[in-house]
């Protein structure tokens, strides 16, 4: 059983001035879905990302410069990620295709784990 | 139970807990901050759920999580000694969903919420969604009111408690827990009922309702003060109605009469507990409301059926609730008693008495009455005529779906 991270973005403002029931709402859509994908042993584990954008290193070639987030020319941050288990990238896009997140956001990027060489 | 369900409960619970335990620290004119503060530390702990799954233990995950967080984002927004590491309590980590007692700054904040100078219904909107942890969405809609409506009144209703909080520490005394509580009763008995009656929305919310309502009744006969025979009464009441709970609508949700209820999905467990209560509840000195309308709902639940109701015992019981507290709405239950007793003249008598009554004009039951006596008395027109005034009246789809079927049973007849 191969294995694949499903990675998250949402536009940066996404959460910013959401109601809270609303919030919630898309919560129990999200929750769902991972119970259920648990249930059905695809789960594989995931974390939420801090919502503050991080930082970006980038070696100039004699110092390294450290970058504090969020950028504002990036179009998307990343919320998250899920492993889920798949048989191969078919099945994984199928299962993915089923992820809240393509109702409530607009984009999942699906990536194999390479196991052969772990 | 669904995985969201469950998980409403378990936010619903924990948000209270917290609420409860920050007051307690901060002092009752805190309210707002502290309702800001836990609500946003519950999202906050929340929103890693949708990512990673529901932890092991939820509840005992969501307590320490949400509790830290509001720690400190207080500890950013107030500069108070309350804080200070050695005087912060540990929370605890029993991971019961719904614990069977309450913690006592969860009781004092319900007493802190029964302020006299509250009309009930404020008295119950601010349990309902400070204590109990119900959301302003559901909390509206108990009220079928809009719910920036509730909002407007629950911030009345808070600048009111602010006002008056200096009267009242972070732990009430035992006079004001002694005066407070048969509000504390009348709103848990409110709580219940607005759970119970069928025309309030989403079932599983108002399950959750009467379960809660039952939930604090169970907390008050924990606590040595609360503990009256009028609470053991208010106990018993609340699980004889819980027990019909699931046999009061049908599969397509439409309401249930009494004597047409499947007395087998009635809850044997809760009916036991219900007479165990009532055996306590014998102690007192007075009997109060809850006592008589415990008895009344006893004689429905230990019924062999409809027929064999011991309605002789239910006529002098509604007499003496009547003397108590009289109200017209108790004398249409008794003249329904009246008629089922096969004393149709009494019933037919204090119907007509009651005709000018003007509360009863919109008073749905009302005409169920007497459309019930004109039927049993064979005078199928009346009947009919009582029916359908009857459904002119009603806001309940359940009761006018009700009301539906008995018209056109009539007509076919």
């Amino acid at each position: 059983m191969a294995q694949f991270v499903m990675l998250l973005p949402h536009s940066p403002e996404r959460y910013a001035s959401i109601p809270e029931a609303d919030f919630m709402d898309l919560m129990k859509d999200y929750i769902g879905w991972v119970e259920d994908m648990t249930a059905k042993g695809i789960m594989a584990g995931g974390e939420k990302l801090l919502d503050e954008g991080g930082k970006v290193l980038t070696s100039t070639g004699e110092t390294i410069e450290v970058h504090d987030g969020p950028f504002a020319e990036l179009a998307e941050v990343l919320g998250g990620y899920m492993i889920i288990n798949a048989e191969d990238y078919d099945q994984a896009v199928a299962i993915a295709k089923t992820c809240p997140h393509l109702v409530h956001n607009s984009k999942i990027i699906l990536r194999q784990i390479d196991q052969e060489h772990a | 139970m669904t995985a969201t369900h469950l998980i409403e409960q378990i936010v619903r619970r924990e948000r209270g807990r917290l609420i409860a335990s920050l007051v307690a620290r901060l002092g009752a004119t805190n309210v707002d901050l502290v309702e800001d503060v836990a609500q946003d530390a519950i999202v906050s702990a929340l929103s890693s759920w949708p990512y990673k799954g529901v932890p092991d233990h939820p509840a005992a995950w969501l307590r320490k999580v949400a509790y830290n967080r509001a720690i400190d984002r207080l500890r950013r927004s107030v500069k108070h000694d309350v804080f200070e590491e050695d005087n912060l309590p540990t929370p605890s980590t029993s991971d019961h969903v719904i614990s069977p007692t309450l913690g006592d700054p969860e009781l004092d904040l319900m007493i802190l919420c029964c302020d006299p100078a509250l009309s009930p219904m404020d008295q119950l909107a601010l349990t309902l969604k400070t204590v109990s942890g119900f959301t302003a969405r559901d909390t509206a809609h108990v009220f079928l009111i809009p719910e920036n409506t509730l909002a407007q009144r629950l911030a009345r209703a808070k600048r009111t408690l602010r006002k008056n909080a200096g009267q009242l520490g972070s732990a009430p005394t035992r006079f004001e827990v002694h005066t407070r509580q048969p509000i504390l009763l009348k709103t848990i008995y409110l709580m219940f009922a607005s759970g119970y009656a069928p025309q309030h929305g989403d079932r599983l919310i108002q399950h959750d309702i009467c379960v809660e309502a039952l939930r604090l009744c169970e907390a008050l006969t924990a606590n040595k003060l609360t503990n009256t025979p009028e609470t053991q009464a208010l106990m018993a009441l609340l699980l004889f109605q819980l027990s019909r709970f699931k046999a009061r609508l049908n599969q397509s949700g439409k309401l249930v009469l009494l004597e047409d209820q499947d007395r087998n999905l009635w809850d044997e467990d809760c009916i036991q507990r219900a007479v165990e209560h009532l055996q306590h509840a014998k102690e007192a000195k007075t009997l109060s409301r809850y006592h008589i309308e415990a008895a009344i709902a006893s004689c429905h639940a230990l019924a062999p059926d409809w027929n064999g109701t011991d309605w002789r015992s239910i006529i002098s019981l509604y007499q003496a609730l009547s003397d108590l507290a009289p109200s017209p709405i108790i004398l249409v239950n008794m003249a329904v008693a009246y008629a089922m007793d096969g004393q149709l003249d009494k019933a037919s008598a204090l119907l007509d008495q009651l005709e000018t009554e003007k509360t009863l004009k919109t008073h749905a039951p009302f005409a169920l009455a007497k459309a019930k006596v004109a039927e049993l008395n064979g005078d199928l027109e009346s009947a009919k005529r009582h029916y359908k005034a009857a459904t002119t009246i009603t806001t309940s789809q359940a009761t006018s779906d009700f009301i539906n079927d008995r018209l056109s049973a009539l007509e076919s007849l």
